[in-house]
Parts: structure tokens; sequence; C-alpha cells
């Protein structure tokens, strides 16, 4: 976790079930509309979803679940 | 979710799909109407599709148009115009080869998933004389942590009681259990075997080596190589071109079913998986094996190694010289006396050189008291050190010859000297005062596997490996001859073996250079490929190298080299049956042939080929298994006089090699 700005940090989810990049679009669009979310990056080949959020807006719960809505099952890394 | 659940979930659609396809043939070679096989044709498309049109939903909430939403349309286009057998098999198709690609794609990921997995979650440490279970990243660094048989390490640190031995393999891929006594580093994720160990905490959570090589791995497999973003940008545009395609196609020649067909084959399924794929199971093997690679770019470029250069010390040797030989060339002075010495001026030394020559005085009985009053090193020559009023100096034969001012015979100390490097040992002439009183040598061991290691790197394709150091010519022959070497660059200096390596690039070689990553970073960081060896122990060497191997292990080198350019064949190879699945689909749709059910087979079917060419590296090649070592022995230093005739045979490596540049 590092700080980029003041309010927001870097969260990184470990996702399952990728199998078609069209779903790194899916993802990248549902997160990144949250609010809160400054940026979002979903690499296909990990199953690794990198955001940097402000956690007083959107909290890691909120992307767990907005990973969800795209139809995704995901867990907050401990590194 | 259990397995079972799991499998009955994947495969529940696919299976009930076809059953209903089955049903509905039935139902067509018997009397009943029609419609009833085309209801079950239609129930069938509709249990397959159903999954696939609420992804496309998905999709195109978030404004993307994906293969869902392709398929959807195309299935739904087939049963507006009565091609319920299309509608049904395009769905179930997908379906089937959904689930397969979910599944087998899973298990290329398989090697990072392990080593997440293996990440501890609680410790046992020592607080207030009690213990305690905490999760283990509350750990704080310099607590003491319990290590109980069957247990895994919970953070890194170093032993501080007890013994034990650990399954290292997570880390280092070695399959052998280590043993570990007081001082040894262990590694978090490392499984006790056996033993107790008392273990205080150095790192803890993010900082430890298995979080460094988890980290390393992902960004390995998500670094892009040249071709992956080639590839990436051919799919991105491949597929709405398609679509207008089908579009154009649709108007012009009102020709819906071909139109639908062509949105089937639109999707680049195979294209855009199969160099990740490829990428993901080769980096992730070498995971397994303790090897850590870069990622995609580094492949390609470990593929094209023609040369290796190794740094001799510490790769290609032991790396902890030994004293060897103590040679008295002055009337007055004795053997003891010259080691007393040349022990006394090295006192003060960091040089590595140092250490070998004062662990033999204190072996042999000899007080070494108190520092020089003044030490000068001589790079690249030794030392000048003053005691007791006497001008000592240890060193090679130039700072002998600048120390000779009253012009003394130097010739007896040549002659020994040449007759020390021709044996491999690296000789250090001791004078005091400008006289020279004796020589002493030391002598570093060649590991036993060098010479394994050497003709394996020939055999998977490197033309020629090449010895640095900073011996002179003959130490350097001496131990490269046993070795196999093709080609020795001796009395290297630090920054001689950076113009080596750039020497060698000029010749048109791609040159790897292997070493500790530490003493030799500037050539490590100029060569094609640096290679860091033993990288376990630092976490330098794991952020920083492009080839960083585990295990202080040579015969991971070849290992290494041979799986790149396996991982990069499987590149190729997957490329081709990408872009020819490409060519022959839309030739097949456009003139004519390829219905929308054998558009969606051959598509499912070329990317599943492509996932399990690439699953092929996951298995271990079976020419190379591990050879588990234990730690080297030390060779049994015999002082002896000097002579060229009591060389080792060339079979028998015996401490005949030597440490680097004497300063």
């Amino acid at each position: 976790m590092t700080a980029t700005s003041p309010t927001t940090i870097t969260t990184a989810l470990r996702a399952e079930g990728f199998s078609c990049p069209s779903c790194v679009a899916k993802i990248e669009k549902q997160v990144g509309r949250l609010k809160g979310v400054e940026s979002v990056k979903v690499h296909f080949a990990t199953a690794r979803i990198v955001v940097v959020h402000d956690p007083a807006v959107a909290s890691t719960d909120d992307l767990v679940a907005a990973v969800a809505k795209a139809g995704y099952t995901a867990r907050p890394a401990a590194f | 979710m259990n397995p079972l659940t799991r499998l009955q979930g994947r495969w529940s659609v696919p299976a009930l799909s076809a059953l209903l396809i089955a049903a509905s043939y039935a139902v067509a070679q018997s009397t009943s109407p029609t419609a009833w096989a085309d209801a079950l044709m239609i129930a069938a498309a509709v249990v397959a599709g159903t999954p696939v049109l609420i992804k496309a939903w998905h999709a195109l909430t978030a404004k993307v148009i994906g293969i869902d939403l392709l398929v959807s349309v195309a299935a739904i286009g087939a049963v507006l115009v009565g091609n319920y057998w299309e509608a049904a098999a395009v769905t179930f198709l997908f379906a089937v080869g959904h689930s397969l690609e979910s599944a087998t794609l899973n298990r290329t990921r398989a090697a990072l998933a392990e080593l997440i997995a293996v990440a501890p979650d609680v410790a046992v440490v020592m607080r207030e004389g009690q213990q305690l279970e905490v999760p283990a990243t509350e750990v704080a660094k310099g607590e003491t942590v319990l290590v109980k048989n069957g247990a895994r390490v919970p953070v890194d640190g170093v032993v501080s009681g007890g013994t034990g031995a650990l399954d290292e393999a997570s880390i280092t891929g070695e399959s052998m259990p280590v043993d570990k006594l007081s001082g040894d580093q262990v590694f978090a994720g490392t499984v006790s075997t056996g033993g107790f160990l008392q273990v205080t905490a150095t790192g803890v959570g993010a900082d430890t080596t298995l979080a460094r090589i988890i980290h390393r791995v992902e960004e390995a497999q998500e670094a892009k190589a040249r071709t992956h973003a080639l590839m990436d940008r051919f799919s991105a545009w491949y597929t709405p071109a398609i679509i207008v395609l089908a579009v154009v196609v649709g108007l012009v020649t009102a020709d819906v079913v071909l139109a639908l067909t062509l949105l089937v084959i639109a999707c680049p399924g195979a294209l855009v998986i199969s160099i990740p794929v490829s990428i993901v199971a080769g980096i992730g093997r070498g995971a397994k094996d303790g090897i850590l690679i870069k990622g995609g770019e580094f492949l390609e470029t470990s593929a094209k190694i023609d040369v290796v250069a190794v740094d001799k010390t510490g790769t290609l040797t032991e790396g902890r010289p030994r004293l060897t030989d103590v040679v008295a060339l002055h009337p007055d002075i004795d053997g003891s006396e010259v080691l007393r010495m040349a022990a006394r001026a090295e006192a003060g030394s960091e040089h590595p050189l140092a250490r070998p020559v004062l662990e033999a005085a204190a072996e042999a009985g000899l007080p070494v008291l108190g520092l020089p009053s003044h030490t000068e090193p001589v790079p690249g020559k030794g030392i000048v050190a003053s005691l007791d009023g006497h001008r000592i100096a240890v060193g090679n034969l130039p700072l002998i010859e600048v120390e000779n001012h009253d012009g003394h015979d130097l010739d007896e100390a040549r002659e020994v000297v040449a007759q020390l490097a021709s044996a491999g040992r690296t000789p250090m002439v001791v004078a005091c005062d400008g006289r020279v009183i004796g020589v002493v040598a030391v002598a570093d061991r060649v590991r036993d596997d060098a010479a394994e290691m050497v003709a394996r790197l020939h055999s998977v394709g490197v033309k020629k490996v090449v010895m640095m150091t900073g011996d002179i010519e003959p130490v350097g022959r001496a131990a490269a001859a046993r070795v196999g070497i093709d080609e020795v660059l001796a009395g290297l200096l630090p920054e001689d073996k950076l113009r080596a390596v750039e020497d060698l690039q000029r010749q048109g070689h791609v040159v790897a250079m292997v070493g500790d990553g530490v003493n030799d970073a500037p050539a490590l960081a100029t060569a094609d490929i640096g290679v860091a060896m033993g990288a376990a122990g630092t976490g330098v060497a794991i952020e920083t190298a492009d080839i960083a191997l585990m295990k202080d292990d040579l015969l991971t080198l070849p290992e290494a080299v041979s799986l790149a350019r396996r991982t990069v064949n499987t590149m190729r190879q997957n490329i081709a049956v990408a872009l020819g699945t490409v060519a022959v689909l839309l030739a097949g749709v456009l003139f004519g042939g390829v219905t929308m059910a054998i558009g969606m087979l051959v598509h499912e079917v070329s990317v599943l080929v492509v996932i399990g060419n690439a699953m092929r590296l996951l298995r271990r090649p079976a020419d190379n298994r591990p050879v588990g070592r234990r730690r080297a022995q030390l060779p049994e230093a015999s002082p002896i006089r000097a002579s060229a005739s009591r060389m080792s045979s060339p079979r028998v490596p015996r401490g005949v090699t030597t440490p680097d540049s004497l300063r």
C-alpha cells in the first residue's frame, strides 16, 4: 500500500476465473465508475486488479462488490 | 464452495444443453411433429445461452463489446432466421469451450496461486515469556518466533536457537529439506519437516522473500513482451473490423446467416491469449524451480543467449578461499613467521583475501595482536602496512617491484609465484622493508557441478562460456581447463568486467552475465541478461536481476536458458496457430463451407490448443532432475612446498581456484 496523494491508497485485489480478456475492460469500467476510485488496472495474465482509491469514499469492500457486479470473485491481497 | 459443487456448476450448463440437443435429434427421428424437435433445440440454446446473455448484459452496462455479446447476437439472430440447430450448437460449443478454458487457464496460473497459498497466516511468538499466537503480519522485527515440527515459518529471520530441517521448495525449488542451525537464514512460507526452531524475525509480511517472489512473478507475468503488444494491437483492431465487415456483408448481400457467422468468428480468442498464456506458464514453471525471470521481454532475450559470461569467484567456485601454501624465501625467517607477518599486515584489511590468511594464522596458533599502525591498500596489487617500525608489503609481484628500492633479486620469488599460479592458486608475496621474505598462496575450490553446468549450457545451445576473473592468466586457465570453459578473461578489475561484456556484445553476441548480484552489479546491468545466483538471501538481487536463481545451484542456469527457449518456441507456435485459425475461418466463412457451428468449434478448439500447448511448459522435462546439494564441503588445505608436479588431476578439482582480483 503506497499513498499516491494525501487521501488515496493503492489496493491490490486477486480475482478468480478470468478466461477471456474482455473481462478486463468489463471490470475496469465497472470499478472505475465508483466514486472515490482514481484509477484501476486489471492484469489479465495474473487476474490481479490494482486500484488507486480514496478509502473514505470507496472502501476495499466497495471495490470487491464492484468486481462482483462485473461477475467475478475477488479478494484483497495481503501484500 | 467445494470442488464438487464447483465442478457441477461448471459443467451443468453444457451437460443439460447437450441432453436437450440429443433429445431434439431423437424427437426429430421419430414421427412427432418437428415443432417439438425445434422447441427442444431452442431450449438447448436458451440453457447454454442464458449465462452468455447475462455476461453480455454486464459487459454492455460497462460499455464493452465482448465475445459474449457477439455470441448472443449470433445465437438470437440464428433463432430468428429459424436456424435452431446452429443457435444451439454455437451456444453449446461456447459453453463447453468456456468451461474448459477457465479450468485450463487457472491451471496455467497455478504456480502463482500456490505461492500465494503458502503465505503464512499465523505465527507463534514469545512475548513476556508466554507463547502467543498472532497473525503473521503482526510479528514485530526482532521478536522471537517459534517454529514447531510441521508448522510453516511465518516470517523471514535468523535461527537464534534450536535445530531443525525446513522444506524450502516454495522459495528455492529445492525438494530436499535443508538443515538449519543457529545463525542460518530462514524464509517465510517454508515448512518445518522436523525439529524445533527459535527464529528472530528480520522481515514480516510484504518485507519477506516470499512476498518479493510473488510480486516479481506477478509483475513478470503482467509485463508485455514486444510481440505481445503487437498482437494486442492486432486483436484490438480485428474485432471491430470484423463487426463492420459483418454489417457491410449483411447489407450488401442481404445474407443474414453469413453476417451472423462472421460475428461468431469476430472474437480473436486464441490471438489474445496465445502469448500471455505461454508467458504465464513459462514464468510460473520457473518460479516453481526457483528461477525468477523478469518478464516476457527477458524470456525472448534469454532464448537468444549465445554467450554466458561467468564470474569465477563465488559462482564457479565456492567463494571461500583457504590458505594452501606458505613458502619461506629468506634464510633467517621461517614459514610460520612469514604467515604471522602476512596476517598482521592483513589484520585491518577488508579484502576477501585477508580472511584466509588470518584464519590460517589463527589455526596455526600464531598470535595476531592489534592492528598495524598504518595500512594502505593498493588497489589491484595488495596492501602495505607499518608494523613495529617495519614496512610490510603483501601482494602481487608489481607491488613488490615497487617496494623493492634496493634492487634485491626477485627471481626466486618470481619462480615460486609462477609455480603456484600454474597450479591455480593465488600467490601473495610478503616483503619486509622491501626484501622478499616469502610467499603465501590461497585457493578457492571449484564447485563440483561447474563442469556439468558448462556441458549443459553447451547442450542447450550456448556457443561459448566465458570465465571472468581478476586472477592472473595461469590461475584462471588452471580452473577453466578443469571445467571445460571456452574462453578465459583474466586479470580483470571490476570495471574491466563491464568492458569485457561490452566487447562480447560488440562482436554480435547476446550475453548473459552470471554473478552474485552484489559485487558485479555494473557488469550484470550491462549484459543483455543479468543472472544473480543464490538470490534467495538477497532481496536486492530478486528485485533487480533479469533472472534470479533462488538456489545457489549452478545447474539451474542451463535449466533457465532451456526454459526460456521452450517458452519462446511455445509463443511462436501459439501465434502461428492463432493467426492460422483467423485466416482459415475468414476464408472459410467468406468462400462458404464454414457455418456458425463449425466456426465456433474451430474457434474454441484453437483456443484450447493454444492453452494446452502452453501447459506443456508446466511439465518438468525429464532430463533435468534437480540435484539436491548439501552445504559445500571445504577442501583440506595442505600446505606444500610449491612444486608444479603437485598439480591435481583434471578429473578431481581439489581446492584449486582462487579469489578474484588482488585488490
